[in-house]
């Protein structure tokens, strides 16, 4: 379990990575409790200053998790936030900011697994060390 | 104005023992403008939302924060209970304490808690109040093309009391059917009939679209026929624009000629066999050679082996590399073909076909007897390769809609199967949307039919009003999100004499968020997934960081 | 006359018809035989790699979740149709549910009545993660109280006193002008071909089974020891284009091809077969990755006619090789067969309920090809693959048919 200031800030979209959440919890898949899930209708609506400001207080880290390419339900939606956090990472690392630390990923709704996966890898690779 | 906000907290049945409610209830009452904690142990059934809503008249509470189990669960209950205590049913917030909390952590996880529902409270303080409303819409729908998917359409609808608009471009109804024996038949000259014959479906043969503007409900159209451009207003449209048979003389390396016949030619013949100087001895079928993926091939080339045999008693050979027999009676046909003595050779490589002595020579390696074998045919039927029909990039480009990756209608975005469109209010049935046949075209008519009637049936639909909004003050009338919008929600709209500002049609818009996340000028304002709330909710974790 | 409308049958179809009538403003009655909606795509697995596959697994849960929160819709779980009668406009329809000890209504999903119950296995279960409704299970099989003895633990500890052990089967009535059958499938069962092992070694798989395994896990271990696949092989037709099974059960190839691509894609030196006799790849979607599995993937045209397992675990699969002419013997680590999709077997009690037919390959039958949805009985109409093989869009599209169908017979009742 980490404990501490290690929080990583997951936005999770509905219709996917928010239901796999929903579905690990249901299945009792123990993962590290410092993340803040923060549901959005599509990860496609995730702003740069959203993801700025995660950063800014204090965040370890940050995961941008939605659809499949090409079962993103808004269509363009998944593919909009990966070139969003490509772009963010570029602007992180000119302040220091390790591009590890951002990270955008596709799930279905069933994949509970994954989604552990995801938490503990990101937990783990931004590790108070 | 103060805000009252309401914090109600859900053990579920006290069952959530690694969350120490008391504590949780503790510091919450401690947050701005909380003016009630309060602890309870089934929210989700009646009589806590009884509870619940007694606790918001008595407390005068206008901000309700709920943290319990997934709101996948029970926001829209909790939502209804809001508007029965007077409250506007947007004044939400919700914080998952059950699954994504208690449920997904080992040990004590208070301090999660307490903070999500912080964030849940921090975030009911940028909510405004959405109100439903209705807006009208325009029953009257467009179908294009006058095949039998798009007159199956056309009928229905008529049956069901809505006006449609046929439009056609060649001469006549009937598409690329007409006068095939297909099987299942199609009654192409009664729809044909049926259709002069209603009131309710205007046909306009030899018409083209020109321009298409607007969204579901209220489609602005443009159509083209002969010298005169027409305008009309259509709530919903169907496309039903088939699909062109194209043969690829590549394929054969041989120029299609008076040996290497079209399933068009074959239909001909078999109507009128007596008119053939000499009765074919060998008719072969050739299969897989342009495309191996497409059902509608193999179908042709059965129903037509079938109807060989039985007029002209020919020797039919069917060359293919796999049969397509997944639509519903094909397999029986396939045997019943067989046991009629239809010979089928399979093959891995393709054949090479060429002329000979003005016959078709066809050699191949036959997997079956792992032999070359050499068939000598009187006629071949040539595949044809199933392609989108002439101009349905430009059609799609007139309303803005995606094609898929062979440039046939309809992204291949299993969301919108079967017959939708990411723009509302559009479908696409039949062939037009890539390689079909007759049955599953037959089913996507009936749910388009059925979606549009819902839509248009009731000649007003509901709407969260302005939802998603932009402000006129500081659009800058970029076109981003224009652009941007997948489901082609967005318009531009005169505000004054000098001015026009985009605008979101609330019947529309799918509530995605991309446009309020892409607009430069921060114009767009989503409620409830609005920059402020977003915001709020990321600070609240910062506050304890 | 009535206007509302009866689905029988939970699974995508039913749930697309009910949803399409409720949506139109009809009061639809949607039965299931389960405790919970979602028929087989609900327990299915997302089959996607880098990129989606189109398997449309996604699109289940927004449905059931649409049908658990519409107000027109009323869902009766553990319930069946016991009897009909009247006609079109006018059914007399007489459900039969069985004893709901926990009623899903008053259930909030707590666990604390699993967590008391004595009896090992329980018998009290939690519902399947994608369960609508989310509540828990009673297996009267297993419960202590119910066969007679004294237990009333999880009773006392339900913070809401939903378990009532006095519940009885319970008959209703319902009046309802249209009827749709949406019952589903079952799966041919793989036993019946014991030449292929599938019951005998761990590692021989069936479809099914790899659903339910990658929905569960996300990857596939072999069940044998739990070490990652090497060679695996798909066997096609398992229980369909052969003697008693006249057709093509249409979900196979598509499926077999797209875990061949997964396994591959998280196994990069894994060797995949796969063995056919006719490779149904079309549909839209389907042939940009088919193309691209022909590098990685070996097909091949021959099913094989025995499955042995050696002293070393492994599985030894006799066949022949069409293209080649050759019968050769391989070892795989991994044998899945596609089995395919079969009608069930209790169709006919229900055909016989209802009066509508049986089809040839004992599907329900649907009167005329050109509309796979009327029967033989005006106002019972068929969604689904109770009709007849169909994947999960196709059967989503023949379900909002038969809403179309029904409605069209309701809106002359009003």
């Amino acid at each position: 379990m980490i404990r501490g200031n290690n929080k990583i800030v997951a936005f999770c979209c509905e219709n996917s990575a928010y239901l796999a959440a929903d579905k690990a919890g249901r299945m009792r898949l123990h993962y590290p409790d410092n993340v803040r899930i923060i549901r959005v209708p599509c990860v496609g609506r995730v702003d740069l200053i959203h993801i700025l400001k995660a950063f800014e207080k204090g965040a370890a880290g940050v995961l941008l998790i939605g659809c499949h390419e090409g079962a993103c339900q808004h269509l363009t939606g998944n593919t909009r936030a990966k070139e969003r956090a490509a772009y963010a990472r570029n602007l992180l690392k000119e302040v220091g900011i390790d591009e590890a630390r951002l990270r955008m990923a596709n799930i279905a709704p069933d994949m509970a697994q994954q989604f552990v996966r995801e938490i503990e890898d990101m937990t783990e690779k931004t590790k108070e060390r | 104005m103060q805000i009252r906000i309401g914090v109600f907290l859900c053990d579920c049945g006290k069952s959530l023992s690694n969350i120490d409610f008391p504590k949780v209830s503790e510091r919450a009452e401690k947050l701005q403008d909380v003016v009630h904690v309060g602890l309870h142990s089934n929210l989700c059934l009646k009589e806590g939302i009884e509870e619940m809503l007694s606790t918001i008249r008595d407390g005068a509470i206008d901000r309700v924060v709920i943290a319990a189990c997934s709101p996948k669960l029970k926001e829209d209950a909790f939502r209804n209970a809001l508007e029965e205590a007077g409250l506007n049913s947007n004044f939400l917030s919700l914080a998952n304490i059950r699954e994504q909390c208690s449920w997904a952590h080992e040990g004590d996880v208070t301090e999660k808690a307490l903070e999500l529902t912080a964030m849940a409270v921090e975030r009911a303080r940028f909510l405004k109040p959405l109100v439903k409303k209705d807006v009208p819409v325009n029953k009257e729908v467009l179908v294009v093309g006058g095949g039998f998917a798009g007159m199956k359409v056309a009928l229905d609808l008529a049956n069901l009391g809505l006006r449609t608009t046929l439009v056609e471009r060649g001469l006549a109804l009937g598409g690329r059917l007409e006068g095939f024996e297909t099987n299942p038949a199609v009654p192409i000259n009664s729809m044909r009939k049926a259709i002069e014959e209603n009131r309710d479906i205007e046909v306009l043969t030899s018409a083209e679209l020109t321009r298409g503007e607007g969204e579901v409900g209220d489609f602005s159209i443009r159509i083209k026929k002969g010298d005169e451009e027409l305008s009309r207003s259509f709530g919903a449209i169907i496309f039903a624009t088939g699909y062109r048979p194209e043969i690829s003389p590549g394929d054969f390396q041989l120029r299609p000629g008076v040996n290497l016949i079209s399933q068009e030619k074959l239909t001909e013949i078999l109507k009128a066999p007596e008119r053939l100087e000499l009765r074919p001895k060998t008719i072969g079928f050739v299969l897989d050679v342009s495309d191996e993926n497409c059902r509608l091939p193999t179908l042709s080339a059965l129903n037509d082996a079938l109807a060989v045999k039985e007029r002209l008693g020919s020797e039919v050979y069917v060359f293919c590399k796999s049969l397509k027999v997944d639509s519903e009676g094909v397999e029986e046909v396939y045997r019943e073909a067989r046991d009629r003595g239809v010979v089928f050779v399979k093959f891995e490589e393709r054949p090479r076909i060429c002329s000979e002595d003005g016959r078709v020579k066809v050699e191949l390696n036959d997997i079956l007897l792992g032999d070359e074998i050499t068939v000598f045919c009187d006629f071949l039927v040539a595949e044809e390769r199933i392609m989108p029909s002439e101009g349905t990039e430009a059609l799609s480009s007139i309303l803005k809609m995606r094609i898929d990756s062979r440039g046939f209608c309809q992204d291949e975005n299993v969301h919108l199967y079967p017959v939708s469109c990411e723009r509302k209010g559009i479908f696409c049935v039949g062939a037009c949307r890539g390689d079909l046949d007759i049955a599953r075209a037959s089913t996507d008519v009936a749910s388009a039919v059925l979606s549009t009637y819902e839509l248009l049936a009731p000649g007003t639909a509901i709407v969260e009003a302005e939802r998603v909004k932009v402000d006129p003050e500081k659009c800058r009338v970029c076109l981003t999100c224009i652009r941007v919008c997948p489901h082609g929600a967005i318009r531009l709209v005169r505000v004054d004499t000098e001015r026009e500002v985009a605008q979101i049609s609330d019947l529309a818009c799918e509530g995605c968020g991309i446009c309020a996340a892409i607009c430069p000028a921060k114009a767009i304002d989503f409620e409830g997934y609005g920059d402020e709330q977003i915001l709020a909710e990321v600070q609240a974790i910062g506050e304890s960081l | 006359m009535e206007t509302s409308s009866l689905v029988i049958g939970g699974g995508v179809a039913g749930v697309a018809a009910a949803l399409a009538l409720a949506d139109n403003g009809s009061q639809v009655y949607l039965i299931e035989t389960e405790p919970s909606i979602g028929g087989w795509a609900a327990s299915f697995c997302c089959k996607a790699t880098d990129v989606c596959t189109k398997c449309s697994v996604c699109v289940v849960p927004q449905k059931l979740q649409q049908v658990a929160i519409h107000p027109h819709i009323s869902i009766l779980t553990d319930s069946m149709v016991a009897g009909l009668s009247g006609g079109i406009g006018n059914f007399k329809v007489e459900v039969l549910q069985k004893p709901q000890y926990i009623p899903p209504e008053r259930c909030i999903a707590c666990g604390m009545c699993a967590e008391v119950c004595p009896t090992e296995p329980k018998a009290i279960r939690s519902p399947s993660p994608e369960a609508v409704p989310y509540s828990y299970v009673l297996d009267e099989s297993r419960c202590l109280r119910l066969k007679g003895e004294t237990c009333d633990l999880c009773r006392d500890i339900c913070p809401t006193n939903a378990i009532d052990f006095n519940h009885e089967p319970e008959k209703k009535e319902l009046g309802v002008g249209a009827i749709i059958v949406a019952t589903g499938f079952e799966v041919f069962d793989a036993r019946e071909m014991g030449c292929l092992g599938y019951g005998r070694y761990p590692n021989v798989l069936t479809g099914l089974d790899l659903e339910r395994i990658f929905n569960r896990e996300g990857y596939l271990k072999l069940p044998s020891n739990g070490k990652d696949p090497k060679k695996v092989a798909f066997v096609q037709c398992i229980g369909s284009r052969d003697e008693s099974h006249g057709y093509c059960s249409q979900v196979c190839c598509k499926y077999a091809i797209r875990f061949a691509r997964l396994i591959k894609y998280q196994n990069p030196n894994a060797e995949v077969t796969i063995f056919y006799i006719d490779l149904q790849t079309a549909g839209k979607g389907f042939a940009q990755f088919y193309e691209e599995c022909q590098k990685n993937i070996r097909f091949v045209r021959g099913l094989p006619v025995e499955v042995l397992g050696t002293s070393s675990g492994e599985l030894e699969v006799r066949f022949e090789n069409i293209s080649e002419g050759t019968v050769k013997r391989e070892t795989f680590d991994v044998v899945a067969l596609s089995v395919g999709i079969s009608p069930k077997k209790d169709s006919w009690d229900l055909a016989r309920t209802l009066g509508i037919n049986l089809g040839e390959c004992g599907f329900f039958d649907a009167k005329e090809p050109l509309n796979s949805n009327e029967t033989n009985v005006e106002g019972i109409f068929l969604a689904g693959t109770c009709q007849g093989p169909r994947d999960i869009p196709d059967s989503i599209a023949h379900g909002m048919a038969a809403a179309q169908s029904a409605m069209e017979v309701l809106e002359r009742c009003k």
